[in-house]
């Protein structure tokens, strides 16, 4: 994968997003956001409803994955173009999720519904109708997403980038400044985790970074070791699926997994160790 | 997810983006919020930044139906920046406290 396998722009989804195969999906945390407007032709996936297993805290399973994109209208051999708001979070979610069922054919819209509507692009009311398709997942491949034995196991091993805004990894906040503050039982970050706050990757505009830049981040500021695997992690998941996609997609990393417990789960388990204060 | 994401705050924007007519609950929290405003009618298409050292980036939230914004801040001072069509950009600094609502009004 490299960017321009991972990416298109305002231009190209203009110009290609009726094209037969091409389906645009937009996927926000505000899941209001679409019904108020969205790119001509986009379809909606609610991150929690669709995403999301009603009951346990997991993803749905492969035959649920498999109905919904049936009922979609999304087939095995479409191009999948996502995009969303707040620098696609949560459409670099979701492509991570679509990557994790071996969807392959997958990209995102460069900057998302932000560029978008800063650019004063259109925006659509009308839903597009899709016929039903019958779609075939794989099963979740296991090398894209981390759980938590592993995570510990990781520890002083791997590289762990921890991409939560420096007073959460510092354990001063325990969710984004924009959030009231809960979450989980306690604060600070896994040892040995390197601090690489996610929005380091991208522009004001949304869009990402070039490559130069963020080997830059990582690399050469951070010190994340390029020849060891790494796992991205932060509060649910998503903002490091946008790292997941930068280091993996991007800048054409083998071995990254995102840990989506991210620190509600592991600032909640008991026993583990957390370090508390400021990157070093 | 967990009850928090349940309940719909995950990482990202509060859904529908915020109202700020209705009151933060403010308790040990050092709030930010306001609205922005262009040709004094509320702009509900923009994005609101909290920055810190550095325009360091902190949060981020799409503007409300009201032009309004919240952030939940650590106390200390900050910079919000307001993003509009049009290249449009506005900066002002704002203090947080906790236990307190900083009420700030831009117009792009």
């Amino acid at each position: 994968m490299s960017r321009s396998e991972a990416l298109v722009d305002a231009e190209w989804v203009e110009a290609h997003a009726g094209d037969p195969g091409v389906v645009l999906v937009e996927v926000d945390e505000d899941t209001s956001a679409y019904d108020k407007g969205h790119i001509r032709n986009a379809i909606k996936i609610d991150w929690k409803k669709d995403l999301q297993d009603p009951v346990r805290r997991d993803f749905v399973d492969r035959v649920g994955f498999e109905k919904l994109l049936s009922e979609r209208g999304i087939s095995n051999d479409d191009l999948v173009v996502l995009y969303g708001g707040n620098n696609n979070w949560f459409a670099a979610y979701a492509y991570w999720y679509f990557k994790l069922y071996g969807h392959q054919n997958v990209k995102l819209l460069d900057g998302g519904r932000k560029k978008w509507e800063l650019d004063s692009r259109e925006l659509t009311p009308d839903v597009p109708q899709r016929a039903a398709t019958d779609y075939q997942a794989s099963e979740q491949d296991a090398t894209l997403r981390a759980k938590r034995d592993e995570v510990v196991d990781a520890i002083g091993k791997r590289n762990l980038v921890d991409v939560r805004s420096p007073d959460e990894f510092a354990g001063r906040l325990l969710a984004p400044a924009h959030l009231p503050q809960e979450a989980a039982q306690r604060g600070g970050h896994i040892p040995t985790a390197k601090n690489v706050p996610w929005s380091k990757a991208a522009n004001e505009d949304g869009t990402f970074k070039n490559d130069h830049d963020l080997t830059e981040i990582y690399r050469d500021e951070a010190g994340v070791d390029f020849g060891k695997d790494t796992i991205a992690y932060c509060r649910i998941g998503e903002r490091s699926a946008h790292t997941w996609f930068v280091l993996h997609e991007l800048l054409e990393q083998p071995n990254v997994k995102n840990y989506d417990g991210s620190w509600t789960e592991y600032g909640s388990l008991v026993g583990v160790p957390i370090e508390l204060g400021d990157a070093r | 997810m967990s009850d928090v994401n349940q309940a719909g705050d995950g990482c990202g924007a509060p859904a529908g983006g915020v109202s700020v007519t209705a009151a933060a609950n403010v308790g040990n929290q050092a709030v930010v919020e306001g609205r922005v405003l262009r040709d004094n009618v509320p702009l509900s298409t923009g994005y609101a930044r909290l920055l810190g050292t550095g325009d360091e980036f902190v949060a981020e939230v799409p503007l409300g139906e009201d032009g309004g914004f919240r952030f939940f801040a650590a106390p200390g001072t900050w910079k919000l920046r307001v993003l509009a069509p049009g290249g449009a950009r506005a900066d002002r600094d704002v203090p947080a406290e906790i236990g307190k609502i900083t009420k700030v009004e831009v117009a792009v």
